[in-house]
C-alpha cells in the first residue's frame, strides 16, 4: 500500500515537471450550438460552417476589427478594388507570398494563392452540381457566367476552363471582375468568407469529400475532424501573419482591448478546439466548469448570469467572467401576404385597398413586440423599428415606427373600416363574408410561444385565428410560392449594407426573398434608385420614404433584433463579437490559466 | 429448425416491403421538399429545379420508389443529401461511439436489473420487495430528461467527477472519461422498469413445481435461486435484451446530444432536422431489418436454451 502510495506520488511529480517543462498550449476551447455541414466554400448550408471557413481561407477582403458600423479591408488583396467610373468593373490586386497550407493535393510543392484561385472559386458558385445555397451572391451579376451556368443545367459539364469576359486574370495577382450591372455591395460579396480563394487541385483531388477536407491560405488548419462532433483547428504554419493594430476609436471596451492587444503577433493563440453541443444545459455547465473558454449565445438561461438591466451578476464578476453584449445585425418581422390571393383562395389580408391596410394595421397594432421580448426572448432582444438594423449601414437609429401597440385604437380602426363582429365574437369582413386569418409557423417550442402571443393579439381585436404547422422545409416552400397569409420571419446580414434587408421588400424578389410578396410600384422605383447609389444621404432619404411607405401599407411590423451575449473566461483577451464577422478567433489571445 | 428457420426469412420479404412502402410515402407526403432548405435563403424557382433535379426528386413516384428499392436491395444509400458524406460511411463512423455507450450500458444494466430482481422475488412481500417496487415505479415515471439533466448538474458540475460533455481521441477515453456518465444515466433510466419485469420472470419462475420439487429433495436456496431458477428466468430476460438491441442503436439520441456523442442517434436527429432523406432511409431500413433479424435470434436461442420448445 505504501509502495503504491510512493508510485503515485512519483508519476504525479513526473506529471507536474513534465508540465511544468513545456509552456502551455493556448487552444481555444468554444462551442457550436448547431451541427457543421462541410467546409467547402461553395457548398456550405449553414453559419457554423462559415466560421470555420473563416479560419482556414482567406478572402480578398475582410473588416476591421473594431471599426462600428463594419468597414471593409483589404486581406488577400494588396488594397481595396480598384472600381471603374461606371462601377461595372472591379480590378483586385492580390498580395504576392501567400501560401496554401501543405497539403498532398499539391505533391510536396509549395503553393501560392493566385488571382486564378479567386475566379475558380467565384465560377464554382455557378456551377449548378455544387448545388451553392449561397450562389445568390453572384447570379446575374458577372458578365458571361450565367450563361456558362445555363449551358451546365442544360446538360452539359460546367467548363471552368472556358473563357469568360466577366472574369479575367491578366497575370497571377490581378483579378479583374467585370458586372452587368453596377453594384455598390460587390466588395462585401468578396469579404463573405464563403468567397475564400480555393485550390483548384484540392477541389478536384478530393472530390466528393472536399467539405471534410479544406485547404487554405488562412490563419488556422484541420487538424482533426469528428463530423458533428469535434473540430479542432491548429495555427496554420504557412500563414503569413498579421499585426493587431485597430483604432478602438472613443469605445471604452474597444479601448481596453487594444491596451492588451495593439502590436501582438496574430494568430496569437496555437489552435482552437469546437465542440459541437445542441443543448443549452450542457455548453452552460460546461462554460461554468470552465471546460469552454467562449459560449456565444445563451440566452434561454441569461436570467441565471444576467440582471435585468444586461449586466453580468455579482457573482459571475467576481469569478472574472466577461460579458460582451452586441445587437445581432438582424431584423425579426411579422408579415402578411400582400398579394390578392393565397394560392387559389381569397386572401383576407392581401391588396391595397383601403379596408385591407386597416385590417393590416390593426393586426399590427394588436400585437404587443414588448412580450415578445420579455417572455420569449427572455429580455435578450432589442425593439426593431427600422428595416435596417444596428451596425449596417443603412440604419435610421433615430427613425420612430408609426406603427404603435394599441388594441384600443385597433379595435376602433376595424370598426371604423367594416369589420363587424358577428354573434360569436369574432369580426366579419366587410362584405359579411366570415375572417379567419391562417398564421403559419413550425412545429418547434419557440413556435409555439409565438403562436400563442399572436393568437393573444387577434382574439384582443376579434379577429379569428387559426393556426397552421408546417414542417421547416415545407415553411420555406410555402413562403416562396406565396401561400403564407402571415408569419413571422428572421433576417441576419450577409453583408453589412442596408441593400441586404431592403431588397426584401422589392417586387422582383417575390419567389425568392420578399416573403411578403409586396409588390408597390413606389417602393420598387425607390428601390431601384437606390441600387445606383452608394451609402450617403440620398440613399438613406430613400431609404427612410421605403420604410414609411411599407408601414403605411404595412407589409411587415418588425418587432425585434436578438441580442448576443458572449460570455469569455478571465483568460480571454481581445473579444469582441463583430457584427459581420464569423469568428473572431484570429484577433484574440489566452492568458494563463489560473491553477484551481 | 431449418425450415422454420427459411419459413421466417420468407416472411421477411412482405414485411420489407410494407416498411419500404411505409418510409417512402411518409417522406413524400409529410417529410417536406428538401430542395427549399438546401437552396440557401435567397433562391429562384430554376435553383429549386435544379436542386430537386439533382435529388431525384422530381422524379415519378415510380421511378423513385424503384431506386430506393435497388437502394436496399444493394445497400447502398448514397450520400447524404446536407453534408455529401457517403451514408455507410456514416454509419460506420458513427456506430464506435454509439457501441461505446450502449455495450456496457445494456450489460451493466441487464446483470444489476437480473440481480436486483432476483433478490425481490426472492424476498417477494416483504418490506424490501415492497419498497424497491415503490421505487421502480416512481424511478419509471420519471423522464429520462430528468436524469440527464440532474446527473449531469451533481456529477459533472457539483462534484466534478466527470467532463460535462465531449469525445476523445482513444478508446480508453472515451469509455472510461465521456461515456461513463452517459452509462450511468443509461442504467439508471433502464433498470427501474427492468427490475419490475426481471422480478415477474422470477417469480414466475420460482412457482413452478420444479422449484417445489428441488426444495422438497434438500437442495440449498442459493443453489435452487441461481442454477434452476436463473437459467429458467435466463431464457425471457434474453429475449427481451435481444429485442431492445435495435431501437437501442439508433434511440440513444437524447444521451448522445446532451453528453456531445458523436452516435448514430444524434445522426438521426440532425437528419430529420436537415430533412435529410437517404440517412432516414437507411436508419429506417436498418432498425426494421435489425428488429426482423433479432426476433428470430431470440426464437431461435429460446430452442437452443430450452429444448422443450417447439418451433412452428
Amino acid at each position: 500500500m505504501r509502495l503504491a502510495a510512493r508510485l503515485l506520488a512519483l508519476v504525479a511529480l513526473m506529471a507536474a515537471q513534465a508540465a511544468l517543462a513545456q509552456p502551455e498550449s493556448k487552444i481555444l476551447r468554444v462551442t457550436f450550438q448547431a451541427a457543421e455541414t462541410g467546409f467547402d466554400p461553395a457548398r456550405v448550408h449553414d453559419y457554423y460552417s462559415g466560421m470555420i471557413i473563416e479560419a482556414i481561407y482567406d478572402t480578398l477582403l475582410t473588416y476591421d476589427y473594431l471599426a462600428r458600423p463594419a468597414k471593409l479591408v483589404p486581406n488577400a488583396a494588396a488594397a481595396l478594388p480598384e472600381v471603374s467610373a461606371d462601377g461595372r468593373t472591379y480590378t483586385f490586386r492580390i498580395r504576392k507570398g501567400i501560401s496554401f497550407a501543405d497539403d498532398p493535393a499539391f505533391k510536396g510543392r509549395k503553393r501560392e494563392l493566385t488571382a486564378q484561385d479567386f475566379a475558380y472559386s467565384i465560377r464554382r458558385f455557378y456551377d449548378p452540381k455544387n448545388r451553392s445555397p449561397y450562389a445568390f451572391l453572384f447570379t446575374g451579376k458577372i458578365i458571361g457566367l450565367d450563361e456558362l451556368a445555363a449551358r451546365a443545367k442544360a446538360g452539359a459539364k460546367f467548363d471552368y476552363d472556358a473563357p469568360v469576359a466577366g472574369l479575367q486574370t491578366p497575370d497571377p495577382y490581378t483579378l479583374v471582375v467585370r458586372l452587368k450591372q453596377p453594384d455598390v455591395n460587390f466588395d462585401y460579396v468578396l469579404a463573405f468568407p464563403l468567397t475564400a480563394g480555393v485550390a483548384r487541385e484540392v477541389i478536384e483531388a478530393y472530390g466528393e469529400e472536399s467539405p471534410s477536407h479544406p485547404v487554405g491560405s488562412g490563419a488556422f488548419l484541420l487538424k482533426r475532424y469528428v463530423r458533428s462532433s469535434k473540430i479542432v483547428l491548429a495555427r496554420n504554419p504557412s500563414y503569413r501573419g498579421k499585426t493587431w493594430d485597430f483604432d478602438p476609436g472613443d469605445n471604452a471596451r474597444f479601448k481596453q482591448i487594444a491596451e492588451r492587444m495593439h502590436g501582438k503577433r496574430l494568430p496569437a493563440i496555437d489552435g482552437v478546439e469546437i465542440s459541437i453541443m445542441e443543448e443549452t444545459q450542457s455548453r452552460w455547465l460546461a462554460f461554468q466548469r470552465a471546460e469552454t473558454d467562449i459560449e456565444y449565445q445563451l440566452w434561454e438561461v441569461a436570467p441565471t448570469y444576467m440582471t435585468d438591466d444586461g449586466r453580468l451578476k455579482p457573482e459571475f464578476v467576481r469569478r472574472g467572467i466577461q460579458l460582451d453584449r452586441t445587437v445581432d445585425p438582424e431584423v425579426i418581422y411579422l408579415f402578411f401576404n400582400m398579394q390578392d390571393k393565397v394560392g387559389d383562395a381569397p386572401n383576407p389580408v392581401g391588396g391595397f385597398g383601403r379596408e385591407r391596410i386597416a385590417l393590416r394595421r390593426a393586426i399590427a397594432m394588436s400585437y404587443n413586440v414588448d412580450d415578445q421580448i420579455r417572455i420569449i426572448r427572455k429580455g435578450q432582444a432589442v425593439r426593431a423599428q427600422y428595416p435596417i438594423p444596428p451596425g449596417v449601414t443603412g440604419n435610421d437609429p433615430r427613425y420612430t415606427s408609426v406603427i404603435p401597440y394599441d388594441p384600443r385604437a385597433a379595435n376602433a380602426l376595424l370598426d371604423r373600416y367594416g369589420y363587424k363582429k358577428g354573434p360569436d365574437g369574432y369580426r366579419r369582413q366587410p362584405n359579411g363574408e366570415a375572417l379567419v386569418i391562417r398564421y403559419t409557423s413550425t412545429p418547434t417550442e419557440r413556435d409555439r410561444q409565438f403562436d400563442e402571443l399572436t393568437k393573444r393579439s387577434l382574439d384582443s381585436i376579434g379577429i379569428h385565428m387559426e393556426i397552421q404547422k408546417e414542417r421547416f422545409p415545407e415553411y420555406l416552400k410555402a413562403q416562396k410560392q406565396c401561400r403564407v397569409m402571415m408569419g413571422h420571419q428572421a433576417w441576419i446580414a450577409d453583408y453589412p449594407d442596408g441593400d441586404n434587408f431592403m431588397q426584401l421588400l422589392y417586387g422582383a424578389n417575390i419567389h425568392e426573398s420578399n416573403n411578403a410578396c409586396y409588390d408597390s410600384p413606389e417602393f420598387n422605383k425607390r428601390y431601384e434608385r437606390s441600387r445606383q447609389l452608394h451609402p450617403g444621404p440620398e440613399r438613406d432619404r430613400l431609404y427612410h420614404e421605403m420604410t414609411r411607405l411599407m408601414e403605411t401599407e404595412t407589409a411587415w411590423l418588425l418587432t425585434d433584433s436578438r441580442v448576443r451575449n458572449s460570455l469569455q473566461q478571465p483568460w480571454v483577451v481581445g473579444f469582441t463579437k463583430h457584427p459581420v464577422l464569423h469568428a473572431e478567433w484570429l484577433y484574440l489571445d489566452l492568458e494563463p490559466k489560473p491553477a484551481y | 429448425m431449418l425450415a422454420y428457420t427459411l419459413r421466417r426469412l420468407w416472411q421477411f420479404v412482405p414485411t420489407l416491403a410494407g416498411v419500404i412502402l411505409l418510409v417512402f410515402f411518409l417522406f413524400n407526403w409529410i417529410g417536406g421538399d428538401p430542395a427549399y432548405l438546401l437552396a440557401g435563403k435567397i433562391s429562384n424557382p430554376e435553383t429549386i429545379a435544379n436542386i430537386r433535379r439533382q435529388l431525384g426528386v422530381d422524379e415519378p413516384y415510380a421511378v423513385q420508389l424503384w431506386i430506393f428499392l435497388k437502394q436496399v436491395l444493394s445497400g447502398n444509400f448514397g450520400a447524404s443529401w446536407s453534408t455529401n458524406e457517403r451514408v455507410s460511411e456514416i454509419f460506420a463512423t458513427r456506430l464506435g461511439p454509439s457501441l461505446t455507450v450502449l455495450v456496457p450500458l445494456l450489460m451493466i444494466s441487464t446483470l444489476l436489473g437480473m440481480a436486483a430482481a432476483m433478490l425481490v422475488a426472492y424476498l417477494r412481500g416483504s418490506l424490501t420487495d415492497r419498497a424497491v417496487m415503490v421505487a421502480c415505479t416512481v424511478g419509471q415515471s420519471i423522464s429520462i430528461l430528468v436524469y440527464i439533466l440532474v446527473f449531469q448538474y451533481v456529477f459533472a458540475y457539483q462534484l466534478g467527477w466527470f467532463p460535462v460533455q465531449g469525445w476523445g481521441v482513444t478508446f480508453a477515453d472515451n469509455l472510461l472519461r465521456y461515456s461513463a456518465l452517459a452509462i450511468i444515466v443509461g442504467i439508471a433510466v433502464s433498470l427501474a422498469p427492468d427490475i419490475r419485469l426481471y422480478r415477474t420472470f422470477f417469480l414466475d419462475e420460482i412457482n413452478q413445481d420444479y422449484v417445489r420439487t428441488a426444495r422438497a429433495k434438500g437442495m440449498s436456496e442459493a443453489r435452487v435461486m441461481w442454477v434452476h431458477v436463473l437459467r429458467n428466468a435466463a431464457i425471457p430476460i434474453v429475449t427481451n435484451v435481444l429485442l431492445q438491441l435495435p431501437g437501442l442503436l439508433a434511440g440513444a439520441f437524447l444521451i448522445e446530444r446532451f453528453f456531445g456523442i458523436p452516435g448514430i442517434g444524434r445522426e438521426v436527429i440532425l437528419a430529420v432536422e436537415r430533412s435529410d432523406f437517404p440517412i432516414i432511409k437507411a436508419v429506417t431500413i436498418y432498425v426494421a431489418v435489425a428488429t426482423m433479424v433479432f426476433n428470430l435470434l431470440a426464437d431461435l436461442l429460446y430452442k437452443a436454451i430450452d429444448p422443450r420448445v417447439v418451433l412452428k
